[in-house]
This record gives C-alpha cells, structure tokens and sequence, in this order.
C-alpha cells in the first residue's frame, strides 16, 4: 500500500492545539497535506509520559473531523483506549501522525526501546504526514537543541531530517544564543522556529514556512565565514492576510 | 564530608511486590519503614515517577504521604521543572530515593537516555536508600517479568542486586508461572517473588530482612537446581500495630483491572 504521497514533515516550533487554543490554523494546514475528506490522525504523547489530559485535548480537537486514535507506551497493559496489539500496522496506516510536546530525550528513549523509530521512519517513507511540536519537533532532525534538565544541550534525533533545530526560539532566549554557539561549534546547520511558526519538510528538503501568528518567524542557521548566520526565512501567515505584518 | 553523608549507611535497597503509598492508601507501615531506614533527622525523599510517566495521581499520593514526614520532592523527565539544576545535584543530596510503578521496559530506556541509571546507581553506593515497588523495584535486579509491552515477557534489570525478581505474585498471580519459566528455563537467574505488601531489604547485595504491610503475605525465594525448581517460603516480620488496616482490600480501579484482566485470560 502507498499513500501517493512524499515523505513530509511539519516541525511547529510551537503551536497546535496544545499551545494554542482557538487557533487552529498549524492544525488545520496540516490536515490539509493528507488530501482526505476524513483524515486518519493518530496521537503520540511519549513526551509527555502520555499525560491523559493532552490525550483528552487531542481528541476534543480533532475527532469530530478525523479518524482519531493514540498510542500509549506506558499503558501497554490496559485497555484505556490506545491502540492495542500491532502497533506498526496500525501507524503504516495512518495519514498522519501527530506527536506531542514534552521532554525529547524522555521520548527518544522510549520509542528507541519499543521500535517506534524504526517504525516512524517507515511510515514516512511510505508518506504518512509526520507533524508535532517542541519535542515531536525537535524529534525528526539529526541533532536538537534541549533545555530539559539545566542548560541547552545538543541531543541526537532519529535524523529523518539531515538537518538541527531550536523551537521556542522566541520564547526562550537563552536557546536562542545557545543554539547558535552550538551550530558555531561544530553542530549541523539547521532551523530554527518560533511559537507559531512550523517548517514543512518535502522529503529532506525545507518546502516552505507557515505560521499560525502574524510575527510568527523562523531561520536559517549556519556557520559561514567563521561567523553563525541567522538568515530569516519567508514565512506564510495563514491567517487572515489583512493581517500578514510579516517582514517583507 | 556534610553530617548528612557522614549519617549515611551500606548500600541499601528495599524491593517491594506492591504497596506503599500508591497502593495502600490507608496504611503507612510500608513507608514508615523506608523512613526508618535512614539516621539523618529531617530524611530527603526524592520520588521518581518515570515509570507511569509522571502521572499527577501518583505525584499527588506521593506528597500526601510523605509530605509530613520528610523534605519531599519529585523529579519528572517529562515536564518541566524550570530548574537549571542538573540532575546529578538533584538525586545525589537526597537520603531516600523511592521509584515508582509502570512500564519497566520505559523505565530503564528513559533512565538510560537521560543517564540516570548510572547516577543512581553512584547514589546506591553512597548510601542513599532506593526503594520502589513493582517496576520500582525489579529494575535493581538481574531482571524480572514486565507487562511493558502489553503481554507477559522476560526483561533485564540494572543488575544491582544479583537474582531476579516478580512482583504481585497474589495480586496479579498470573505473573508467578511465566517467572518460574524463566527460572527453569535458566532465562533469568533464581531470584525472589512478593506478594503485595512485602518488601525485601537489602545491605549490599546480601537480603538481611522481609517485612509486610499486611498479614497473611509471603515472599519466595525459588532456585533452578538442575532441571528441578527448589521453593523457599518466606515469613516475612508484619509492621505496624494495625491488622485492621493492613487487610482492608485492594483499592478499587486495581480490583477492577485484576478481574478484567482475569476475565480476560478466560475468554
């Protein structure tokens, strides 16, 4: 089976419903690369510890309108409503899967001990849309940027995309300083994204930026001339465009 | 050296089958003792949720209590504390160290991806306390029976204490045959089994005491000696002055899992 669709990522740098309530234009634009009336969407909430209110949120937000379902790592043994058994077959299926915020390195860990990285890297050659925030952002890249537990650190991702990021990278300034010393230092070149911006990945390769805010923005980091360079990246508001104060 | 690391003791860790705050609401007995395992006067308990992923109900027992009775904090890996702490400041100031139940098998991939097991570990060897029940308490042996991926199977634990380890072996009775397999079988080495209630402490790696919430429980010490299994029963010591309260039943929603679950295996 194959969804006739590339591999695509959309990394938020924060965003969604579980950052923006009453906003659902990250959402919705992602929903929309699934080219379905019906959309299958499952949760994935390892970041978290599958906190079940974020799962409860989830649903509110998209089961009206999608197939939704979740996956649980740490209630394996229950019947709560994850998804049971083959946890493969039932990701492959999907046409899109949606991964929640929390502690990256938390996340890697465990999807690393069940499989889930080999399986998640599957699906999206296949072109299941895989799409998340914060930590089921930072996931996909080679290398990220985390402030978890004390400073900034660089943690290495399932590296789907041969690329760093930093999220929040308006919310938090110290990553922002960080992530620069960090690409100076040696770390791949990368993207950067604030709240409300996410970077849409074709295959491996950045297709464009959208934003859910008007300010919204997000960059290009790299090391050139034995300096970093922030290079601002054109973003599309997809809001209102009356409303799109973006930088020309 | 600070009075609080000259107060510390041996290497110690007490394995529980179940119990303790999470399990028995009404019955301190089990976390009275794991006070009672350090001198230092006002004892830092720090609790580890990581095997449930956090969950505030958890967090919140914890704090009920322990509250009153130690300096008690929890550390999460899966919110943020907004403490530039390391974790390594974190656990090696605290006395008590208490680990939680869960998926075992996330457990020692989350410790590991944050590199807390070898902190842990270095803290054991200091002579912080570590404690836990159920997932909290197979992850310090050789290794045990786990439901992490849903159906019964064998894992590997840090290797701290030498043997294996099954827990819930009346609660949850299933477990006992699929361990004792892997006894036999010589998958895991022999090991110990405990009821919900009991405890095993250890100095070192050598067990010196087998205490209970609740009477009428047991431990069990079983060995593979050639093809044959050898059973040792073990009488634990019953805490507390309160029987009363040590046989009310298991909470609720934990009932109603175990029938479900036997309703399950009978289908």
């Amino acid at each position: 089976m194959t969804t006739g669709r590339p591999p695509q990522i959309v990394a938020f740098g924060g965003g969604g419903f579980s950052m923006e309530a009453g906003n659902p234009l990250l959402d919705d634009y992602v929903l929309s690369l699934a080219e379905r009336e019906r959309p299958k969407v499952c949760f994935v909430p390892t970041a978290s510890g599958d906190a079940d209110h974020y799962v409860v949120r989830f649903y509110r937000t998209f089961s009206t309108r999608c197939e939704t379902s979740h996956v649980s790592l740490f209630r394996r043994d229950r019947g709560d409503g994850a998804v049971e058994g083959d946890l493969e077959a039932h990701l492959l299926q999907q046409d899109i899967v949606y991964v929640g915020g929390g502690s990256v390195v938390s996340l890697l860990g465990a999807w690393r001990a069940h499989g889930l990285d080999r399986v998640l890297r599957a699906a999206w050659r296949r072109g299941v849309v895989l799409c998340g925030l914060s930590a089921g952002s930072l996931c996909w890249f080679q290398e990220a940027v985390t402030a978890f537990h004390g400073a900034p650190t660089v943690v290495r991702g399932l590296g789907l995309l041969p690329h760093s990021n930093c999220v929040h990278y308006d919310g938090e300034p110290e990553r922002r300083e960080e992530y620069r010393r960090f690409v100076g230092d040696g770390v791949t070149a990368g993207y950067a994204a604030d709240d409300g911006a996410a970077l849409h990945f074709v295959g491996r390769a950045l297709h464009r930026v959208v934003s859910s805010r008007p300010r919204a923005r997000a960059f290009r980091v790299e090391p050139r001339d034995g300096d970093v360079v922030e290079e601002p990246l054109p973003v599309s508001y997809l809001g209102d465009p009356r409303l799109d104060l973006a930088v020309a | 050296m600070t009075v609080r690391e000259q107060l510390r003791g041996d290497p110690q860790i007490l394995a529980m089958g179940g119990g303790g705050f999470t399990m028995e609401l009404d019955n301190p007995a089990l976390d009275d003792f794991v006070l009672s395992l350090v001198r230092v006067p006002e004892p830092r308990i720090l609790f580890l949720p990581t095997a449930s992923g956090d969950p505030t109900a958890q967090i919140t027992a914890f704090y009920a209590r322990y509250a009153r009775r130690a300096s008690a904090t929890h550390l999460s890996l899966f919110r943020r504390h907004g403490s530039a702490r390391s974790l390594a400041d974190i656990v090696l100031e605290q006395d008590v160290i208490y680990v939680g139940g869960g998926s075992l098998r996330n457990l020692l991939a989350i410790w590991r991806a944050h590199e807390l097991d070898q902190l842990l570990i270095e803290a054991w060897r200091r002579g912080i306390v570590l404690a836990g029940l159920s997932a909290g308490a197979m992850c310090w042996f050789a290794g045990g029976v786990t439901r992490s991926g849903g159906p019964l199977e064998v894992i590997r634990g840090l290797g701290l204490l030498p043997g294996s380890f099954s827990v819930h072996a009346d609660g949850e009775p299933e477990r006992l045959p699929v361990w004792l397999a892997a006894v036999r079988s010589g998958e895991l080495p022999g090991g110990w089994a405990a009821d919900d209630g009991v405890g095993l402490l250890f100095h070192g790696t050598r067990m010196t005491r087998v205490v209970s919430s609740r009477p009428g429980t047991a431990a069990l010490r079983v060995d593979a000696v050639g093809e044959e299994l050898v059973r040792h029963r073990i009488e634990p010591e019953l805490l507390g002055s309160s029987p009363s309260l040590a046989a009310r039943p298991v909470p609720d929603d934990v009932r109603e899992l175990r029938e479900l679950r036997a309703a399950m295996r009978l289908r």
